[in-house]
């Protein structure tokens, strides 16, 4: 942002809907970090701790809400100001979404054997790897203001696509085999697909840190992978 | 490419000077017609200047001197050899305090027809008084007291009587100077909606320092700055996305 506002109060104000953003921000980033790790190491004693911690992004939600219909009563924002409010509205939605699919798949460690071959996770991990980067960067040009940034996480997305149809795929393979494969497998194909979503929020999240910096949407449809496209 | 109505003001290199001070440097500015065009600034940053040019209001003052051109329709109002009288009954004026003549209600309406030589009957006169009180949505609360003074109205009435007094010698453009700054808010509710009404048969230019005002009255807005035109555009755009940093600050309340 450029000067400080005349009102110091509105100046305090706007700090603190940014920082609770980013503390959403970096809370959700290690549930999915969490839950990818539980899922990889099929640690079910973790499961607990992870869908606490959705709670915990729940409130700051409620709280950024709060924050954010004091703004616009007290101080009826406009231009960059505006667009702040309105995108930390926006980007937390996106937050406490990414935060429901951490803890869905969290869940889905329950069902699944200590034994998991590891072609069947390496793809997963990989996936799930460049998710939790995709988001970190995100995050990272939302703090920094980096539209070029953001704007790249945007475009990654084809990434995360081409993974996900590469996890699917090993998955379907997986259960191809054996038919007694069928119960987890399923678990893990909703799981990989809960990345490919959260993925698509992350995008999402681009989108609101564009024109939160520019004022303008990002014009043409993002680049899509083989999962979109088939 | 969206449809813009015509211009029906244009300002081309205006400048305005009160003594040695330099009040507008180069403005030019385009309004269109049958739109609300709002100006906003801080205090002294011309502003209402630039609305005292276009009916030439600045002509009583002694010491001012005007640079540059002003047209409406195409045709120069800076013209010394134009009638100013005909100018001002083309181009009415709203002020920020509402200023009734200390006259009835039906004479505040009736006099500005009757010395520009229309409603010549009594009959023609009253027609005149009840549809500009009707353009000015006052009717209603005045229709059985016409004879009762101008002054005795509140502040909201007052100043919708205003508006029906500059109506009533059918201008073509309506300058409003801080309208509203000395209403409540319901009083100004009301002339915002009658603003809103008036804008298909005139083209307003309005200043205000309210910006909430400007984004809900106006379609075009321009900011002004120690005399300058800083910005100008959509009002949508000034207030969602404006190009200039001090456009910018100054909507935000950055400035100074």
């Amino acid at each position: 942002m450029s000067n400080e506002h005349t009102v110091k109060s509105y100046e305090e104000e706007l700090r603190y809907l940014i920082d609770s953003v980013i503390k959403m921000g970096s809370l959700t980033e290690s549930q999915l970090v969490d839950s990818m790790d539980a899922v990889i190491k099929v640690d079910k004693d973790s499961i607990d701790k992870i869908i606490k911690s959705d709670d915990e992004i729940n409130k700051f939600r409620s709280k950024i809400d709060t924050q954010i219909m004091t703004l616009l009563v007290k101080r009826a924002p406009m231009a960059i100001d505006l667009r702040e409010t309105i995108s930390s509205l926006k980007i937390s939605q996106d937050l406490e979404r990414i935060g429901d699919l951490s803890k869905s798949n969290a869940k889905k460690v329950k069902p699944l054997p200590l034994d998991l071959p590891e072609e069947l996770l390496g793809n997963l991990k990989r996936l799930g790897d460049l998710v939790i980067k995709q988001l970190n960067d995100v995050l990272d040009s939302y703090v920094n203001k980096n539209y070029d940034k953001a704007k790249e996480v945007w475009e990654k997305d084809e990434q995360v696509d081409d993974l996900t149809y590469i996890a699917m795929e090993s998955v379907i393979d997986f259960l191809s085999k054996d038919k007694k494969n069928l119960d987890f497998s399923t678990h893990l194909i909703f799981a990989t697909k809960n990345l490919e979503r959260a993925g698509d929020h992350i995008t999402n999240i681009a989108e609101s840190i564009c024109y939160l910096i520019k004022g303008e949407y990002l014009k043409g449809s993002r680049p899509k992978g083989k999962v979109i496209q088939q | 490419m969206e449809l813009m109505n015509n211009v029906k003001i244009k300002s081309k290199n205006l400048n305005v000077y009160y003594g040695e001070k330099q009040a507008l440097f180069d403005v030019n500015l385009d309004l269109n017609e049958k739109e609300v065009t709002a100006l906003i600034g801080p205090s002294g940053c011309g502003k209402s200047t630039f609305i005292r040019c276009i009916n030439r209001m600045n002509d009583v003052i002694d010491i001012c001197k005007v640079s540059g051109n002003i047209e409406i329709d195409g045709v120069e109002i800076n013209d010394k050899n134009l009638d100013v009288v005909s100018l001002r009954e083309r181009v009415g004026m709203v002020f920020q305090k509402p200023n009734p003549f200390p006259k009835s209600i039906y004479d505040n309406i009736s006099y500005g027809p009757k010395i520009h030589g229309k409603g010549e009957t009594k009959s023609e006169l009253d027609e005149i008084v009840e549809n500009s009180l009707k353009k000015a949505a006052l009717w209603e609360e005045v229709k059985d007291r016409l004879d009762e003074p101008g002054t005795g109205l509140s502040g909201g009435q007052q100043q919708r009587l205003c508006i029906a007094r500059a109506i009533s010698v059918n201008p073509e453009v309506i300058l409003m100077d801080e309208p509203c700054s000395a209403l409540d808010p319901i009083a100004t509710a009301k002339i915002e909606e009658l603003i809103d009404e008036l804008k298909k048969t005139y083209t307003i230019v309005i200043v205000t320092h309210s910006m909430a005002q400007a984004v809900r009255v106006s379609q075009k807005t321009g900011f002004f700055h120690l005399g300058k035109l800083i910005e100008v555009g959509k009002t949508e755009k000034i207030f969602k996305n404006p190009d200039n940093k001090m456009t910018q600050d100054y909507i935000t309340g950055r400035f100074g």
